[in-house]
Protein backbone atom coordinates (compact mmCIF):
# COMPACT_ATOMS: atom_id res chain seq x y z
CA UNK A 1 0.00 0.00 0.00
CA UNK A 2 1.01 3.67 -0.54
CA UNK A 3 -0.42 6.31 2.08
CA UNK A 4 -3.81 7.25 0.12
CA UNK A 5 -4.99 10.70 -0.01
CA UNK A 6 -4.20 14.67 -1.64
CA UNK A 7 -0.93 13.14 -2.84
CA UNK A 8 2.17 15.22 -3.32
CA UNK A 9 3.11 12.63 -6.72
CA UNK A 10 2.35 12.04 -10.29
CA UNK A 11 0.61 8.67 -11.27
CA UNK A 12 3.92 6.64 -11.86
CA UNK A 13 5.05 8.21 -8.72
CA UNK A 14 1.82 6.11 -6.79
CA UNK A 15 3.47 2.88 -9.23
CA UNK A 16 6.27 3.21 -8.13
CA UNK A 17 6.06 3.70 -4.54
CA UNK A 18 3.39 0.70 -4.75
CA UNK A 19 5.90 -1.59 -6.75
CA UNK A 20 8.27 -1.19 -3.72
CA UNK A 21 5.63 -1.69 -0.36
CA UNK A 22 4.91 -5.10 -2.65
CA UNK A 23 8.22 -6.54 -3.25
CA UNK A 24 9.20 -4.69 0.35
CA UNK A 25 6.20 -7.23 1.65
CA UNK A 26 8.00 -10.45 1.10
CA UNK A 27 11.85 -10.90 0.36
CA UNK A 28 11.63 -14.07 -1.35
CA UNK A 29 10.21 -12.34 -4.35
CA UNK A 30 12.18 -9.89 -6.36
CA UNK A 31 11.66 -7.95 -9.61
CA UNK A 32 13.83 -9.84 -11.82
CA UNK A 33 11.25 -13.25 -10.57
CA UNK A 34 7.93 -11.48 -11.49
CA UNK A 35 7.44 -12.70 -15.29
CA UNK A 36 3.56 -11.58 -15.43
CA UNK A 37 2.48 -8.04 -14.40
CA UNK A 38 -0.93 -6.24 -14.21
CA UNK A 39 -1.54 -2.31 -13.86
CA UNK A 40 -5.13 -1.71 -13.00
CA UNK A 41 -6.06 1.52 -13.37
CA UNK A 42 -9.05 3.46 -14.99
CA UNK A 43 -8.14 6.91 -16.52
CA UNK A 44 -4.77 7.65 -16.35
CA UNK A 45 -5.63 8.86 -20.72
CA UNK A 46 -7.53 11.86 -18.46
CA UNK A 47 -5.22 12.47 -15.14
CA UNK A 48 -2.14 12.11 -16.37
CA UNK A 49 -2.40 12.02 -20.50
CA UNK A 50 -0.70 8.38 -20.56
CA UNK A 51 -2.56 5.78 -22.59
CA UNK A 52 -0.33 2.62 -22.39
CA UNK A 53 0.44 2.01 -19.22
CA UNK A 54 0.83 -1.79 -18.57
CA UNK A 55 4.54 -1.58 -19.89
CA UNK A 56 5.35 2.08 -18.09
CA UNK A 57 4.06 0.98 -15.01
CA UNK A 58 5.73 -2.83 -14.93
CA UNK A 59 8.84 -0.60 -15.79
CA UNK A 60 8.32 1.51 -12.94
CA UNK A 61 8.35 -1.39 -10.83
CA UNK A 62 11.45 -3.02 -12.11
CA UNK A 63 9.63 -5.35 -13.83
CA UNK A 64 10.26 -6.93 -17.88
CA UNK A 65 7.31 -8.99 -17.98
CA UNK A 66 8.01 -12.02 -20.76
CA UNK A 67 4.65 -14.61 -19.82
CA UNK A 68 1.80 -12.06 -19.75
CA UNK A 69 1.10 -8.46 -19.29
CA UNK A 70 -2.05 -6.00 -19.26
CA UNK A 71 -4.08 -3.46 -18.40
CA UNK A 72 -7.06 -3.71 -16.38
CA UNK A 73 -9.80 -1.19 -16.94
CA UNK A 74 -13.14 -1.89 -15.81
CA UNK A 75 -14.07 1.37 -13.62
CA UNK A 76 -14.71 1.17 -10.20
CA UNK A 77 -14.60 -2.46 -10.56
CA UNK A 78 -11.00 -2.74 -12.12
CA UNK A 79 -8.95 -3.96 -9.40
CA UNK A 80 -11.16 -6.71 -8.62
CA UNK A 81 -11.57 -7.54 -12.24
CA UNK A 82 -7.37 -7.47 -12.47
CA UNK A 83 -7.14 -10.33 -9.67
CA UNK A 84 -10.10 -12.41 -11.65
CA UNK A 85 -7.45 -11.89 -14.56
CA UNK A 86 -4.58 -13.15 -13.07
CA UNK A 87 -5.96 -16.17 -11.98
CA UNK A 88 -7.49 -16.98 -15.13
CA UNK A 89 -4.01 -16.43 -16.42
CA UNK A 90 -2.52 -18.91 -13.62
CA UNK A 91 -5.03 -21.54 -14.30
CA UNK A 92 -5.00 -21.38 -18.13
CA UNK A 93 -1.07 -22.25 -17.94
CA UNK A 94 0.38 -18.78 -19.08
CA UNK A 95 1.96 -17.82 -16.27
CA UNK A 96 2.58 -19.09 -12.69
CA UNK A 97 2.65 -15.91 -10.90
CA UNK A 98 1.47 -12.20 -11.33
CA UNK A 99 2.32 -9.14 -9.89
CA UNK A 100 -0.71 -6.15 -9.70
CA UNK A 101 -0.50 -2.94 -9.41
CA UNK A 102 -3.56 -0.63 -8.97
CA UNK A 103 -2.81 3.02 -9.24
CA UNK A 104 -4.90 6.15 -9.82
CA UNK A 105 -3.93 9.84 -9.99
CA UNK A 106 -7.56 11.71 -9.53
CA UNK A 107 -6.61 14.97 -8.08
CA UNK A 108 -5.40 16.73 -10.40
CA UNK A 109 -4.60 20.37 -10.24
CA UNK A 110 -8.13 21.62 -11.87
CA UNK A 111 -10.85 20.24 -9.26
CA UNK A 112 -13.81 20.43 -12.05
CA UNK A 113 -11.51 18.72 -14.06
CA UNK A 114 -12.33 15.74 -11.57
CA UNK A 115 -15.82 16.02 -11.95
CA UNK A 116 -15.45 16.21 -15.77
CA UNK A 117 -13.10 12.69 -15.86
CA UNK A 118 -15.73 10.98 -13.80
CA UNK A 119 -18.46 11.70 -16.66
CA UNK A 120 -15.84 9.61 -18.74
CA UNK A 121 -17.11 6.46 -16.89
CA UNK A 122 -20.25 6.42 -17.20
CA UNK A 123 -22.03 6.56 -20.74
CA UNK A 124 -20.74 9.76 -21.80
CA UNK A 125 -23.30 9.80 -25.24
CA UNK A 126 -26.56 9.56 -23.55
CA UNK A 127 -26.45 10.38 -19.73
CA UNK A 128 -22.69 12.00 -19.60
CA UNK A 129 -23.02 14.34 -21.22
CA UNK A 130 -26.19 15.73 -19.36
CA UNK A 131 -23.43 16.25 -16.28
CA UNK A 132 -24.69 12.61 -14.61
CA UNK A 133 -22.16 11.33 -12.10
CA UNK A 134 -22.95 8.69 -10.02
CA UNK A 135 -23.51 10.75 -6.77
CA UNK A 136 -26.75 12.01 -8.63
CA UNK A 137 -27.09 8.34 -9.66
CA UNK A 138 -26.63 6.86 -6.30
CA UNK A 139 -28.78 9.51 -4.33
CA UNK A 140 -31.47 7.97 -6.80
CA UNK A 141 -31.06 4.25 -5.22
CA UNK A 142 -31.54 6.19 -2.32
CA UNK A 143 -34.54 7.74 -2.54
CA UNK A 144 -35.86 4.42 -3.85
CA UNK A 145 -34.88 2.56 -1.06
CA UNK A 146 -36.13 4.85 1.54
CA UNK A 147 -39.30 4.89 0.10
CA UNK A 148 -39.40 0.94 -0.35
CA UNK A 149 -38.17 0.34 2.76
CA UNK A 150 -38.32 3.30 5.14
CA UNK A 151 -34.19 3.56 5.25
CA UNK A 152 -33.49 6.73 6.88
CA UNK A 153 -31.18 9.34 6.44
CA UNK A 154 -29.51 8.81 10.07
CA UNK A 155 -29.12 4.59 9.14
CA UNK A 156 -26.76 5.93 5.77
CA UNK A 157 -24.94 8.06 7.99
CA UNK A 158 -24.28 5.53 10.81
CA UNK A 159 -22.10 3.91 7.87
CA UNK A 160 -20.28 6.75 7.29
CA UNK A 161 -19.60 6.77 11.05
CA UNK A 162 -18.76 3.31 11.03
CA UNK A 163 -16.27 3.48 8.17
CA UNK A 164 -14.28 6.58 9.21
CA UNK A 165 -14.38 5.04 13.09
CA UNK A 166 -12.38 1.62 11.87
CA UNK A 167 -10.44 3.94 9.87
CA UNK A 168 -8.38 5.16 12.93
CA UNK A 169 -7.01 2.57 13.10
CA UNK A 170 -5.69 2.38 9.34
CA UNK A 171 -2.28 4.65 8.78
CA UNK A 172 -2.90 4.01 4.81
CA UNK A 173 -6.53 5.90 4.90
CA UNK A 174 -7.12 9.18 3.85
CA UNK A 175 -9.37 10.20 6.74
CA UNK A 176 -8.38 8.57 10.06
CA UNK A 177 -9.94 11.44 12.48
CA UNK A 178 -13.19 9.50 13.00
CA UNK A 179 -16.38 11.25 12.27
CA UNK A 180 -19.43 11.60 14.65
CA UNK A 181 -22.96 11.65 13.41
CA UNK A 182 -23.90 15.26 14.13
CA UNK A 183 -20.94 15.84 11.54
CA UNK A 184 -22.03 13.17 9.10
CA UNK A 185 -25.48 14.43 9.42
CA UNK A 186 -24.60 17.93 9.18
CA UNK A 187 -22.25 17.95 6.21
CA UNK A 188 -22.50 19.60 2.74
CA UNK A 189 -25.55 18.38 0.92
CA UNK A 190 -24.20 16.60 -2.44
CA UNK A 191 -27.84 14.78 -4.28
CA UNK A 192 -30.19 14.76 -2.14
CA UNK A 193 -30.21 12.79 0.76
CA UNK A 194 -26.70 12.32 0.04
CA UNK A 195 -24.20 14.70 1.79
CA UNK A 196 -20.67 15.07 1.95
CA UNK A 197 -19.60 12.24 4.61
CA UNK A 198 -22.19 9.83 2.46
CA UNK A 199 -19.66 9.92 -0.49
CA UNK A 200 -16.23 8.40 -0.40
CA UNK A 201 -13.54 10.54 -1.19
CA UNK A 202 -11.57 11.34 -4.45
CA UNK A 203 -8.24 10.43 -3.38
CA UNK A 204 -4.94 9.51 -5.09
CA UNK A 205 -3.38 6.35 -3.91
CA UNK A 206 -1.96 2.96 -5.30
CA UNK A 207 -1.54 -0.61 -3.96
CA UNK A 208 0.30 -3.89 -4.94
CA UNK A 209 -0.08 -7.59 -4.69
CA UNK A 210 0.86 -10.76 -5.86
CA UNK A 211 -1.51 -13.78 -7.17
CA UNK A 212 0.58 -16.98 -7.57
CA UNK A 213 -0.15 -20.54 -7.94
CA UNK A 214 -0.79 -22.58 -5.11
CA UNK A 215 2.33 -24.68 -4.59
CA UNK A 216 4.35 -21.54 -5.53
CA UNK A 217 2.90 -19.49 -3.11
CA UNK A 218 3.38 -21.74 -0.43
CA UNK A 219 7.07 -21.96 -1.45
CA UNK A 220 7.30 -18.20 -1.51
CA UNK A 221 5.45 -17.11 1.77
CA UNK A 222 4.96 -18.06 5.31
CA UNK A 223 1.32 -17.53 5.31
CA UNK A 224 -0.49 -17.69 1.59
CA UNK A 225 -3.93 -16.81 1.38
CA UNK A 226 -6.19 -18.87 -0.99
CA UNK A 227 -8.79 -17.59 -3.18
CA UNK A 228 -11.73 -19.84 -2.48
CA UNK A 229 -14.48 -17.94 -5.23
CA UNK A 230 -15.25 -16.01 -7.64
CA UNK A 231 -17.92 -13.97 -9.76
CA UNK A 232 -18.57 -11.07 -11.89
CA UNK A 233 -21.72 -10.16 -13.51
CA UNK A 234 -23.18 -6.94 -15.68
CA UNK A 235 -26.87 -6.83 -16.24
CA UNK A 236 -27.62 -3.61 -18.91
CA UNK A 237 -25.80 -0.46 -19.27
CA UNK A 238 -26.56 2.25 -19.43
CA UNK A 239 -27.59 3.33 -16.49
CA UNK A 240 -31.29 3.95 -17.50
CA UNK A 241 -31.25 0.21 -18.61
CA UNK A 242 -30.39 -1.60 -15.52
CA UNK A 243 -33.12 -3.16 -13.61
CA UNK A 244 -36.25 -0.91 -13.14
CA UNK A 245 -36.36 -1.20 -9.21
CA UNK A 246 -33.43 0.34 -8.07
CA UNK A 247 -34.16 -0.69 -4.19
CA UNK A 248 -32.93 -3.72 -4.58
CA UNK A 249 -29.89 -4.76 -6.88
CA UNK A 250 -30.65 -8.69 -8.13
CA UNK A 251 -27.14 -8.88 -10.34
CA UNK A 252 -25.45 -8.73 -6.85
CA UNK A 253 -27.52 -10.85 -5.33
CA UNK A 254 -26.63 -13.79 -8.52
CA UNK A 255 -23.01 -12.54 -8.38
CA UNK A 256 -22.75 -13.52 -4.96
CA UNK A 257 -24.62 -16.73 -4.86
CA UNK A 258 -22.07 -17.66 -7.54
CA UNK A 259 -19.19 -16.73 -5.56
CA UNK A 260 -20.39 -18.61 -2.26
CA UNK A 261 -21.10 -21.47 -3.93
CA UNK A 262 -18.08 -22.09 -5.76
CA UNK A 263 -16.49 -21.25 -2.28
CA UNK A 264 -18.50 -23.76 -0.69
CA UNK A 265 -19.58 -21.04 1.90
CA UNK A 266 -22.40 -19.22 3.52
CA UNK A 267 -23.14 -15.80 3.69
CA UNK A 268 -22.93 -16.71 7.74
CA UNK A 269 -19.53 -17.77 6.92
CA UNK A 270 -17.79 -14.72 6.15
CA UNK A 271 -15.97 -13.06 8.93
CA UNK A 272 -15.06 -9.53 7.11
CA UNK A 273 -15.99 -8.16 3.95
CA UNK A 274 -14.53 -4.93 2.13
CA UNK A 275 -17.57 -4.08 0.15
CA UNK A 276 -17.92 -1.04 -1.97
CA UNK A 277 -18.74 2.17 0.06
CA UNK A 278 -18.25 3.95 -2.56
CA UNK A 279 -21.69 5.78 -1.39
CA UNK A 280 -23.61 5.29 2.22
CA UNK A 281 -26.16 3.51 0.32
CA UNK A 282 -24.66 0.84 -1.24
CA UNK A 283 -22.77 -0.67 1.68
CA UNK A 284 -26.84 -1.03 2.63
CA UNK A 285 -27.76 -2.71 -0.55
CA UNK A 286 -24.65 -4.69 -0.08
CA UNK A 287 -25.80 -6.49 2.84
CA UNK A 288 -28.59 -7.16 1.74
CA UNK A 289 -27.82 -8.53 -1.68
CA UNK A 290 -25.25 -10.62 -0.21
CA UNK A 291 -27.03 -12.58 1.88
CA UNK A 292 -25.91 -10.74 5.65
CA UNK A 293 -29.40 -9.58 6.06
CA UNK A 294 -32.62 -10.06 4.84
CA UNK A 295 -33.96 -7.56 2.01
CA UNK A 296 -35.13 -4.40 3.43
CA UNK A 297 -33.08 -4.46 6.77
CA UNK A 298 -30.07 -2.85 5.92
CA UNK A 299 -30.95 0.15 7.96
CA UNK A 300 -31.49 -1.75 10.88
CA UNK A 301 -28.19 -3.67 10.24
CA UNK A 302 -26.06 -1.47 10.86
CA UNK A 303 -27.99 0.75 13.71
CA UNK A 304 -27.93 -2.59 15.55
CA UNK A 305 -24.26 -2.35 14.67
CA UNK A 306 -24.58 -5.92 13.36
CA UNK A 307 -21.53 -5.07 10.69
CA UNK A 308 -19.30 -3.87 13.02
CA UNK A 309 -16.78 -5.83 15.42
CA UNK A 310 -19.39 -7.63 17.99
CA UNK A 311 -21.66 -7.70 14.79
CA UNK A 312 -22.27 -11.08 12.30
CA UNK A 313 -19.67 -9.60 10.01
CA UNK A 314 -17.36 -6.93 10.09
CA UNK A 315 -17.95 -4.99 7.03
CA UNK A 316 -14.84 -2.57 5.93
CA UNK A 317 -12.71 -2.51 8.59
CA UNK A 318 -10.33 -0.75 6.65
CA UNK A 319 -12.66 2.13 6.65
CA UNK A 320 -13.83 1.04 3.21
CA UNK A 321 -14.02 3.98 0.21
CA UNK A 322 -15.81 6.06 2.37
CA UNK A 323 -12.63 6.67 4.55
CA UNK A 324 -9.74 4.96 3.01
CA UNK A 325 -10.49 6.88 -0.10
CA UNK A 326 -11.18 6.03 -3.48
CA UNK A 327 -8.41 6.05 -5.98
CA UNK A 328 -10.50 4.07 -8.52
CA UNK A 329 -7.93 1.43 -10.24
CA UNK A 330 -6.35 1.05 -7.22
CA UNK A 331 -9.06 -0.08 -4.86
CA UNK A 332 -10.20 -3.43 -5.68
CA UNK A 333 -6.23 -4.31 -4.82
CA UNK A 334 -6.51 -1.81 -1.14
CA UNK A 335 -9.29 -4.62 -0.17
CA UNK A 336 -7.37 -7.25 -1.39
CA UNK A 337 -4.88 -5.82 0.69
CA UNK A 338 -7.02 -5.31 3.48
CA UNK A 339 -8.17 -9.38 3.30
CA UNK A 340 -4.66 -10.44 3.25
CA UNK A 341 -3.35 -8.57 6.63
CA UNK A 342 -6.76 -9.54 8.43
CA UNK A 343 -6.17 -13.11 7.36
CA UNK A 344 -2.97 -13.22 8.10
CA UNK A 345 -3.77 -11.80 11.73
CA UNK A 346 -1.63 -9.17 11.01
CA UNK A 347 -3.86 -5.95 11.14
CA UNK A 348 -3.01 -4.90 14.49
CA UNK A 349 -5.43 -2.48 16.33
CA UNK A 350 -8.36 -3.16 13.53
CA UNK A 351 -8.14 -7.22 13.52
CA UNK A 352 -11.30 -8.66 13.11
CA UNK A 353 -10.75 -11.52 15.73
CA UNK A 354 -9.73 -15.38 14.20
CA UNK A 355 -10.81 -13.97 10.86
CA UNK A 356 -10.59 -17.18 8.42
CA UNK A 357 -12.71 -16.09 5.71
CA UNK A 358 -12.74 -12.24 3.79
CA UNK A 359 -15.16 -11.57 1.03
CA UNK A 360 -14.14 -7.80 -1.32
CA UNK A 361 -16.59 -6.67 -3.58
CA UNK A 362 -16.62 -4.21 -6.18
CA UNK A 363 -19.50 -2.57 -8.30
CA UNK A 364 -18.84 -0.44 -11.70
CA UNK A 365 -22.94 -0.02 -11.64
CA UNK A 366 -26.23 -1.11 -10.18
CA UNK A 367 -25.74 -4.54 -12.23
CA UNK A 368 -22.50 -4.68 -13.05
CA UNK A 369 -20.09 -6.53 -9.97
CA UNK A 370 -17.16 -8.19 -9.47
CA UNK A 371 -16.70 -10.44 -6.03
CA UNK A 372 -13.72 -12.19 -4.44
CA UNK A 373 -13.75 -14.53 -1.37
CA UNK A 374 -10.39 -15.73 0.42
CA UNK A 375 -9.68 -18.28 3.01
CA UNK A 376 -6.80 -18.84 5.05
CA UNK A 377 -7.16 -22.43 4.92
CA UNK B 1 12.76 29.22 -27.77
CA UNK B 2 10.45 30.72 -29.87
CA UNK B 3 9.73 27.38 -31.16
CA UNK B 4 9.35 26.41 -27.78
CA UNK B 5 6.96 29.19 -27.04
CA UNK B 6 4.68 28.29 -29.95
CA UNK B 7 4.79 24.71 -29.86
CA UNK B 8 3.14 25.92 -25.77
CA UNK B 9 0.29 27.70 -27.71
CA UNK B 10 -0.22 25.31 -30.22
CA UNK B 11 -1.14 22.76 -27.29
CA UNK B 12 -3.64 24.79 -25.19
CA UNK B 13 -4.81 26.53 -28.86
CA UNK B 14 -8.53 26.52 -29.06
CA UNK B 15 -8.57 24.56 -31.51
CA UNK B 16 -7.29 21.43 -30.01
CA UNK B 17 -10.18 19.98 -27.60
CA UNK B 18 -11.14 16.79 -26.78
CA UNK B 19 -13.62 15.24 -24.12
CA UNK B 20 -16.16 17.67 -25.31
CA UNK B 21 -19.06 16.03 -23.59
CA UNK B 22 -21.89 16.80 -25.70
CA UNK B 23 -22.26 13.85 -28.65
CA UNK B 24 -21.08 14.51 -32.36
CA UNK B 25 -24.56 14.71 -34.36
CA UNK B 26 -24.23 15.06 -38.19
CA UNK B 27 -24.16 12.45 -40.70
CA UNK B 28 -19.92 13.21 -41.28
CA UNK B 29 -19.65 11.92 -37.69
CA UNK B 30 -22.51 9.83 -36.28
CA UNK B 31 -24.80 6.98 -37.84
CA UNK B 32 -27.06 7.66 -35.39
CA UNK B 33 -27.60 11.68 -36.75
CA UNK B 34 -31.03 10.86 -37.35
CA UNK B 35 -32.28 10.83 -33.98
CA UNK B 36 -30.31 14.63 -33.48
CA UNK B 37 -32.16 15.66 -36.85
CA UNK B 38 -35.53 14.49 -34.87
CA UNK B 39 -35.01 16.25 -31.59
CA UNK B 40 -34.35 19.17 -33.69
CA UNK B 41 -37.64 19.00 -34.73
CA UNK B 42 -38.84 18.83 -31.29
CA UNK B 43 -39.20 14.76 -31.15
CA UNK B 44 -37.32 12.29 -29.02
CA UNK B 45 -37.12 9.07 -31.09
CA UNK B 46 -35.38 5.71 -31.18
CA UNK B 47 -35.17 2.81 -32.68
CA UNK B 48 -37.69 0.04 -33.33
CA UNK B 49 -36.43 -3.22 -35.32
CA UNK B 50 -38.18 -4.48 -38.39
CA UNK B 51 -37.13 -7.74 -37.80
CA UNK B 52 -38.11 -8.51 -34.46
CA UNK B 53 -40.14 -5.27 -33.04
CA UNK B 54 -37.52 -4.52 -30.29
CA UNK B 55 -37.54 -1.21 -29.40
CA UNK B 56 -34.28 0.12 -27.83
CA UNK B 57 -32.48 2.51 -25.39
CA UNK B 58 -30.58 4.18 -26.55
CA UNK B 59 -30.83 3.92 -30.60
CA UNK B 60 -28.91 1.86 -32.30
CA UNK B 61 -27.77 1.06 -35.75
CA UNK B 62 -27.70 -2.85 -34.95
CA UNK B 63 -30.98 -4.85 -33.07
CA UNK B 64 -29.00 -6.02 -29.65
CA UNK B 65 -31.68 -8.95 -30.05
CA UNK B 66 -31.60 -10.17 -32.82
CA UNK B 67 -28.53 -8.40 -34.69
CA UNK B 68 -31.20 -7.40 -37.34
CA UNK B 69 -29.59 -3.77 -39.12
CA UNK B 70 -33.52 -3.08 -40.44
CA UNK B 71 -34.49 -0.34 -37.95
CA UNK B 72 -37.03 1.96 -37.92
CA UNK B 73 -37.49 5.11 -36.18
CA UNK B 74 -40.29 5.48 -33.65
CA UNK B 75 -41.29 8.17 -31.06
CA UNK B 76 -40.98 8.42 -27.70
CA UNK B 77 -44.59 8.94 -25.95
CA UNK B 78 -45.27 12.55 -25.18
CA UNK B 79 -45.78 12.41 -21.74
CA UNK B 80 -43.13 10.95 -19.12
CA UNK B 81 -43.47 9.85 -15.45
CA UNK B 82 -40.47 10.71 -12.52
CA UNK B 83 -39.51 6.99 -11.22
CA UNK B 84 -37.29 9.01 -8.75
CA UNK B 85 -35.34 12.19 -8.62
CA UNK B 86 -32.33 14.01 -6.94
CA UNK B 87 -31.24 17.65 -6.28
CA UNK B 88 -27.66 18.07 -7.05
CA UNK B 89 -26.26 21.01 -4.77
CA UNK B 90 -22.53 20.59 -5.38
CA UNK B 91 -19.65 18.61 -7.32
CA UNK B 92 -21.61 18.77 -10.52
CA UNK B 93 -19.09 18.53 -13.29
CA UNK B 94 -17.97 22.35 -15.63
CA UNK B 95 -21.09 23.67 -17.60
CA UNK B 96 -23.50 22.34 -15.17
CA UNK B 97 -24.45 24.74 -12.18
CA UNK B 98 -26.37 23.61 -9.63
CA UNK B 99 -28.91 23.08 -8.17
CA UNK B 100 -29.48 20.72 -10.98
CA UNK B 101 -32.57 18.09 -10.55
CA UNK B 102 -31.56 14.80 -11.93
CA UNK B 103 -34.81 12.01 -12.75
CA UNK B 104 -34.95 8.80 -14.12
CA UNK B 105 -38.22 9.16 -16.30
CA UNK B 106 -40.49 6.19 -16.90
CA UNK B 107 -42.35 5.73 -20.52
CA UNK B 108 -45.54 3.79 -21.54
CA UNK B 109 -43.10 2.01 -23.86
CA UNK B 110 -41.01 0.10 -21.67
CA UNK B 111 -37.86 2.46 -21.38
CA UNK B 112 -36.24 4.63 -18.93
CA UNK B 113 -33.97 7.85 -19.33
CA UNK B 114 -32.12 9.56 -17.09
CA UNK B 115 -32.10 13.35 -17.59
CA UNK B 116 -32.16 17.30 -16.06
CA UNK B 117 -35.22 18.15 -15.20
CA UNK B 118 -35.44 22.05 -15.84
CA UNK B 119 -37.19 25.08 -15.86
CA UNK B 120 -39.09 24.24 -12.44
CA UNK B 121 -38.28 25.17 -8.61
CA UNK B 122 -36.41 21.65 -7.31
CA UNK B 123 -39.12 21.98 -4.28
CA UNK B 124 -41.81 21.19 -7.00
CA UNK B 125 -40.77 17.95 -8.14
CA UNK B 126 -41.99 15.08 -6.93
CA UNK B 127 -42.03 11.12 -7.43
CA UNK B 128 -45.00 10.11 -9.67
CA UNK B 129 -44.57 13.55 -11.71
CA UNK B 130 -45.62 14.16 -15.79
CA UNK B 131 -42.63 15.71 -17.78
CA UNK B 132 -42.87 16.64 -21.38
CA UNK B 133 -39.33 17.00 -23.52
CA UNK B 134 -37.71 19.97 -23.73
CA UNK B 135 -35.06 20.54 -26.66
CA UNK B 136 -32.14 22.86 -25.74
CA UNK B 137 -29.09 24.67 -27.90
CA UNK B 138 -25.57 22.91 -27.00
CA UNK B 139 -22.46 24.44 -28.68
CA UNK B 140 -21.77 24.16 -32.50
CA UNK B 141 -25.32 23.33 -33.72
CA UNK B 142 -25.46 20.73 -31.30
CA UNK B 143 -28.85 19.70 -28.86
CA UNK B 144 -29.44 18.01 -25.99
CA UNK B 145 -32.66 16.50 -24.44
CA UNK B 146 -33.82 17.60 -21.11
CA UNK B 147 -37.32 17.39 -19.39
CA UNK B 148 -39.53 19.95 -17.57
CA UNK B 149 -42.83 19.52 -15.50
CA UNK B 150 -46.30 19.21 -17.46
Amino acid sequence: MTKWGRRAATFRDLVAEAGKATFDSNPNIKPANVKSFIISTVYPERSAYQGHPAPLAAEWCGVRPEEFHCRVENQCGSGTTAIRTAYAAIKAGLTDMVMIVGAEKILIPSHQEVFLNAMAGCDREWESCFGVTPPPLFAMVAQAHMKSYGTTEEQLALVSVKNHDHSRHNPFAHHQKGATLDQVMSSRPIATPLKLFDCSTNTDGAAGVIVAKEDLARDLCDKPIYILGTAQINQGYPWANYHKDWSSWPALKTAGEKAYSMAGIAPEDVDLAEVHDCFTISEIMEYEELGFCPKGEGGPFVENRLSDYGGRVVVNPSGGLIACGHPFGATGIRQAYEAFVQLRGEAGARQVPGARIALTHNLSGLGEHHILIYGRD
Amino acid sequence: MKELEDAANYIVSPDVYSLDPVPLQTPDQNRIYPFYDNLKQNRLTTTKCADCGHIAWPPRIVCPKCMSDRLDWVDFPETGQIYAFTVQTAATPPGFNPPVVYALIDFDNGLRIISPIVDCDPAQVEAGAQVVLKVVPAPRDRVLFFFRLK
